[in-house]
């Protein structure tokens, strides 16, 4: 069995965020539903789920009232690449501002009461709408308070928020054949606040699949600059039967500077798996390894060097 | 000596998902191209183009194959099943409705096929066990879920417990 506990950063590293800069918008549709835009790019992960989710959230309005633009920067303002888990935290923050804003817009002209139904809502989007064109908020990143990075001295606040975790491997090692089997996998992480129960387990499952993958099985051999084993029969990733139960259970102790307290996910997972697998595998044989992935061949290769200067040591140990 | 004649398209009957086609085709083309191209069912993913990932799963008479590597002409005559094939009208096959319920789709890339593997695995075992759903998907590679909420989703379907 081994343990891995660490942390990831959510969001650009140092001053990233502040030169970013980014804006997001929300809108309000002539039929009185509204729109997120930004430039954050759906892929599978759930962005756009999130997204509309939090919005609905800070609008008060039901989820299925809110959609989300094509990431097309002609009608969507630059709200950052999609990468450094940044997006449930940053974005979403940005977009709930902007709901916010949209919002005491439609209530600081008289168009819609401090308490709302989401009829009521909808009916003072379209009035606002048909008298004014257009109904729309956006929202600037700044950097949170208390927060800094000295570019200089590089020094302070690499990031505003951190996910924690501990994950813990069983595996097996087949002395015939040398592979290592995980056979059980517990992905522990406090992530601030889970924003959709099934996209956020997704997102880790994920994450620790493709990270077993890392430690096992995945090892990239270049040539004159190419990768040698460009194929799915030399470069091996799990399949359907080569991965064990992942138990994933989520923390929320929340973040102050994520949309109602979620901090990144998207990268965690693939940080904690390997050194766990690797620390089970020292557990299990008492060698130690400190290369990935470890595979038959690595691990042949580590034992009979060790046995090598084990049985050397024999005369001395049996003359004392 | 003289050079040989290139091959001339053929044309090929077949049926798609219930509906009989008919195809003009190179001999060798794949089939993968001719259901995304000839046929506009770009449900049918490409993925490693060479048999290896699974992403192009169809069913070729009720057997699951790589579409990436069946030549047009071997497809004469035959039944195909293809994603476009499940859904009835709005309604969704309740592999499809377990599929959206339990996140068992990110990219969506493996999805079609893995979808088709599991209707061929139920053709076979209708209840299928945990490692049954492990062996009968064994042949579609997924990078983004992890397959757990995958076989959450083929277990769910299989006990009919899809909601409607």
């Amino acid at each position: 069995m081994g343990i891995a506990t660490f942390l990831h950063g959510a969001g650009f590293t140092g001053s990233g965020e502040r030169y970013l800069d980014s804006v997001v918008g929300i809108e309000a549709t002539a039929d009185g539903s509204v729109r997120v835009l930004v430039s954050s790019t759906e892929f599978g992960q759930g962005t756009n789920t999130v997204l509309c989710q939090i919005a609905a959230e800070a609008l008060g309005i039901p989820y299925e009232y809110v959609s989300i633009a094509q990431a097309d920067t002609t009608i969507v303002p630059n709200s950052g690449p999609t990468v450094a888990s940044r997006t449930a935290m940053i974005v979403g923050n940005l977009v709930r501002s902007a709901a916010i804003g949209l919002r005491q817009t439609l209530q600081s002209d008289g168009t819609l009461g401090e308490a709302y139904t989401a009829d009521e809502f909808v009916d003072a989007c379209r009035k606002h709408v048909a008298k004014r064109g257009v109904l729309r908020s956006l929202a600037r990143y700044s950097s949170p308070e208390g927060i800094y990075w000295d570019d200089v001295r590089y020094k302070g606040e690499a990031y505003a928020a951190y996910a924690w975790a501990v994950y813990i491997a069983e595996i097996s090692v087949d002395l015939t054949t040398y592979s290592v089997k995980v056979q059980d996998f517990v992905a522990l992480q406090e992530i601030g606040k889970v924003l959709h129960p099934v996209l956020a387990k997704g997102q880790i499952i994920g994450g620790v699949a493709q990270a077993i993958g890392l430690a096992l099985y995945e090892k990239v051999l270049w040539q004159d600059g190419r990768m040698l084993n460009g194929q799915m029969t030399n470069y091996i990733m799990p399949a359907s039967c080569d991965l064990p139960l992942i138990r994933v259970i989520f923390e929320e102790i929340g973040n102050p500077h994520g949309a109602y307290g979620a901090k990144g996910i998207g990268e965690l997972p693939m940080d904690g798996p390997a050194p766990a697998i690797v620390n089970a595998v020292v557990d299990a044989l008492g060698i130690d390894f400190d290369s990935v992935p470890l595979l038959p061949e690595e691990i042949l290769a580590v034992m009979n060097s060790h046995s090598i200067a084990t049985t050397d040591s024999v005369p001395a140990e049996s003359s004392r | 000596m003289s050079p040989q004649p290139g091959p001339a398209k053929q044309k090929i009957l077949l049926a798609v998902n219930g509906a009989p086609r008919t195809i003009h085709a190179f001999p060798m083309a794949r089939l993968l191209d001719v259901l995304r191209e000839d046929l506009d069912l770009t449900g049918t993913k490409e993925g490693c183009s060479e048999g290896e990932c699974g992403s192009c799963s169809i069913l070729l008479d009720g057997v699951l194959v790589n579409s990436c590597l069946i030549p047009a002409l071997q497809a004469t005559g035959s039944n195909i099943v293809t994603i476009e094939g499940l859904a009835n009208d709005d309604h969704l096959h309740p592999l499809q409705k377990a599929f959206l319920e339990c996140g068992a789709a990110q990219c969506g890339i493996c999805t079609p096929g893995m979808i088709l593997a599991a209707v061929h695995l139920f053709e076979k075992t209708p209840k299928p066990s945990i490692e049954e759903i492990r062996e009968g998907l064994s042949g579609n590679l997924c990078r983004c879920t992890g397959y757990l909420q995958i076989f959450e989703a083929v277990e769910k379907a299989s006990r009919n417990e899809v909601a409607d």
